[in-house]
């Protein structure tokens, strides 16, 4: 739960030089909801941790660049809740998520489902959008 | 129309009043969002980040605590987040002496279970009492804080 504003952009930077994760903060925060991600790539790393599970994917661009997007989803303990286990995902599995962008439109996004090809099977990513969503409709 | 006093400081002031013993002599400097980056992010990120699980292509890294400072470091990390949850109750950081307390009576609990988790060395433990630290954090900031 690091400082949640100014401090976001660097860490961004900073994950995706590094692969580390950033920690805590809330969607509003980091997510703008109204700029809606469908990517679909392969997986090459995931991290699952507290306070957020965060995997990596490469994506290929229309123009044949790779770009490596970061996707973060909810705590290890929300993952377990939706019905995924730490075997659920896989390095070199082929998905696709449906999300959104961070606001500092970098390559990093916030993972509202991700679908797995090989599958077809769809997983709610615990989102902290997600589960303002679900509590408003109770 | 003056605003009147929050009724928790009232029950506190009258306290004084009625003749209790003179409130602790404490001084608090730093206000909610200094609290928070400078005590309560700073320990909840150790206490998160001592145990991950990460995969990549070269393999399986699983990170813990490796020896008795490692471990000591995490649970004195989690005393500072647990304490923490008491200065956010002391005036006039609480907003109010309801809901804010409760949410900053989550976080000293919580705090509590991953610092025996930690005295235990006990890796599950802590991975299952962080979501409830995350949880006891989002609660708190969707109603109070929520776009931070």
């Amino acid at each position: 739960m690091r400082m949640r504003f100014a401090a976001f952009a660097v860490a961004a930077g900073f994950m995706l030089a590094t692969g580390s994760a950033i920690a805590h903060h809330s969607f509003a925060a980091e997510f703008d909801a109204n700029q809606p991600i469908n990517l679909k790539g392969t997986v090459t790393k995931i991290e699952w941790m507290n306070p957020h599970t965060y995997f990596y994917i490469d994506v290929t661009e229309p123009n044949g660049t790779v770009v490596n997007w970061g996707l973060e989803m909810g705590s290890p303990n929300g993952l377990m809740r939706a019905g995924w286990t730490r075997n659920t995902l896989h390095v070199g599995d082929v998905v696709t998520v449906e999300g959104s962008l961070a606001k500092d439109k970098s390559h990093i996004g916030n993972a509202r489902a991700v679908i797995l090809a090989a599958s077809g099977k769809r997983l709610f990513a615990a989102s902290s959008q997600t589960e303002t969503t679900q509590q408003q409709q109770r | 129309m003056r605003p009147l006093l929050p009724g928790f400081l009232v029950v506190s002031l009258a306290g004084t009043a009625c003749g209790g013993p003179p409130p602790p002599p404490y001084k608090p400097v730093a206000d909610v969002k200094q609290l928070m980056q400078g005590i309560v992010d700073p320990s909840a990120d150790v206490v998160w980040e001592s145990v991950a699980t990460i995969f990549t292509k070269d393999g399986v890294e699983e990170r813990r605590p490796r020896n008795d400072q490692q471990w000591a470091n995490v649970r004195n990390h989690a005393m500072m987040l647990m304490e923490s949850g008491n200065l956010l109750m002391i005036p006039p950081r609480a907003k109010d002496g309801d809901q804010w307390m409760k949410m900053a009576q989550a976080l000293i609990d919580t705090s509590e279970i991953a610092l025996r988790a930690a005295e235990a060395k006990n890796v599950d433990g802590l991975y299952e009492v962080g979501g409830r630290i995350d949880e006891a954090c989002e609660n708190c900031h969707k109603k109070y804080w929520p776009n931070y």
